[in-house]
């Protein structure tokens, strides 16, 4: 594979027409909204979520982005520590099932770029970390990083953006409406990710990982997951 | 590594710690508890700057120590702290009847920070009632626990932000707690700035969070309720949160689930 991808690959880990699954989900927005979020709060829900859970996932992928770029000398890279963290970060069994999904589909697009790559190789001590739960999303997003030679940066935007345009998608298939408007919100929210891709492309270690919570959003993902009737998986 | 670092970042200190982010020196209470036969005795029992833990007679083998204030809290520069080490297979019920209000700090800040130790196989139930943030409080709130293998901390909290007819102080709740030298629950609940704290998925226009957490083993199979309040951590272990308007609606929804996974009554 050539190693002039990192600018690609940026535009391809945010983009929705990737193969890797992110259509059936909604950052637990159909919850939300099935809970009662009024549909002009909707760029307030993600800016919640850019406070919080995506701030966190966005410091995890680069995180990863790091283990797999800078491995103990002498050592394969180890994504047991960032996934072990950002587990311990995910109260939410909903969640952390969601993001292992996402994680699952980011994987095989991972497998099929470059399988023999370090960072692709390394992906089961992800598992191994945590028994019973996939590499979650930001873990194979840093290794996909990793492999495209994406920055840190261009790792976290790529996190952030997708979370807010996955609400955005997501809002116009729950409450149709303007199009355009979804734009707007996004572009009215993008201090407020830059303040977020600034905040994470500073976090070297797992330690150091936001760990700021959304009790809310982590009730509605729980009451989503118990649903029969849902147009999205989360 | 993040295991050694997380150690590392909560070692705890002796005596009187040297000021920081506008704190006043404080001393910590201590609480030490071993095993000795088939009861759970304790070997250090120390009054801090502003808790002092005091042994309630009780029949059966747990130790129950009760926490009394040696003076009002939380005010401008207040730290309190508080050092709990259950040895291997000693077993503690904690409790603290009174709650903590924190006060109008006018700029200043406060903390209560809290870290506990269990060793293999010991076991510790633990109550704090309600943490209230008036209008005016700065408070950092931190829960460090290390929970050996084979160890068991059951907790209860409510975080109430404001007294009656207030919107509430600025609130910091951080809580680490590791099992077996890996992070098992990682969580600040920032409730700092009110504009964030009130947004859709934060906390909404709800001031009360009240949780019971397990750690160090799952609830049984039907041990205890389930519902969407229900989150099944990735290790071993549970926490039940609640959030709303009422703190008694909180103690309503609570005691169930304290009871139901093993609480002392």
């Amino acid at each position: 594979m050539s190693t002039d991808t990192g600018a690609l690959g940026a535009l391809l880990l945010a983009d929705a027409r990737l193969p890797t699954g992110g259509h059936a989900h909604s950052a637990t927005l159909e919850a939300a909204l099935e809970a009662g979020l009024p549909e002009e709060r909707i760029p307030d829900y993600i800016r919640a979520r850019l406070a919080t859970v995506g701030r966190t996932e966005a410091a995890a992928a680069v995180v990863a982005l790091r283990a797999a770029r800078d491995p103990e000398p002498g050592a394969e890279p180890d994504y047991g520590p960032v996934q072990e963290a950002l587990a311990a970060r995910t109260p939410s069994r909903a969640l952390r099932e969601a993001s292992a999904t996402l994680g699952r589909g980011l994987a095989r697009l991972a497998r099929r770029v470059d399988a023999d790559h370090p960072a692709v190789r390394a992906l089961p001590t992800a598992q191994a970390a945590t028994p019973g739960l996939r590499a979650l999303r930001p873990v194979v997003l840093g290794a996909l990083a990793a492999v495209f030679g994406m920055t840190a940066e261009q790792t976290a935007r790529a996190a952030l953006y997708e979370d807010a345009q996955t609400v955005t998608a997501a809002a116009l298939k729950l409450r149709p409406g303007d199009p355009l408007t979804a734009v707007r919100w996004l572009l009215d929210l993008s201090p407020r990710i830059e303040e977020s891709v600034r905040a994470a492309a500073a976090t070297d270690v797992p330690h150091d990982i936001p760990a700021h919570s959304a009790p809310l959003i982590d009730r509605w993902a729980e009451a989503h997951a118990r649903e029969t009737r849902r147009l999205f998986v989360a | 590594m993040e295991a050694l670092r997380e150690r590392a970042a909560s070692a705890p200190e002796d005596g009187a710690a040297p000021s920081e982010d506008g704190l006043d020196p404080s001393a910590p209470a201590v609480i030490a508890v071993r095993r000795h036969g088939d009861r759970s005795v304790p070997v250090a029992l120390e009054t801090g700057t502003f808790l002092k833990p005091g042994i309630m007679r009780r029949p059966g083998g747990a130790l129950r120590v009760a926490l009394a204030a040696v003076r009002a809290a939380l005010c401008a520069g207040d730290d309190v702290r508080l050092h709990v080490d259950v040895g291997p297979g000693a077993e503690l019920e904690l409790v603290d009847p009174n709650g903590t209000v924190a006060y109008n700090a006018r700029g200043g800040r406060a903390a209560w920070r809290a870290s506990v130790r269990l060793a293999e196989g010991a076991r510790m139930t633990w109550t704090e009632p309600a943490f209230v943030v008036s209008d005016g409080a700065d408070v950092r709130r931190e829960v460090e626990a290390d929970v050996a293998e084979g160890a068991e901390l059951l907790w209860r909290e409510s975080l109430v932000l404001g007294r009656t007819g207030e919107r509430g102080g600025r609130m910091l709740a951080s809580t680490r707690v590791r099992l077996a030298g890996r992070p098992l629950f990682t969580e600040d609940l920032d409730l700092r700035e009110p504009e964030v704290r009130g947004l859709p998925g934060v906390l909404g226009g709800d001031r009360v969070v009240g949780q019971v957490g397990l750690f160090g083993r799952d609830p049984g199979e039907g041990e205890g309720p389930d519902g969407p309040d229900l989150l099944d951590l990735a290790g071993p272990g549970a926490v039940w949160r609640w959030t709303g308007e009422r703190p008694y609606k909180a103690d309503a929804a609570l005691t169930p689930v304290w009871r139901a996974w093993g609480g002392h009554t």
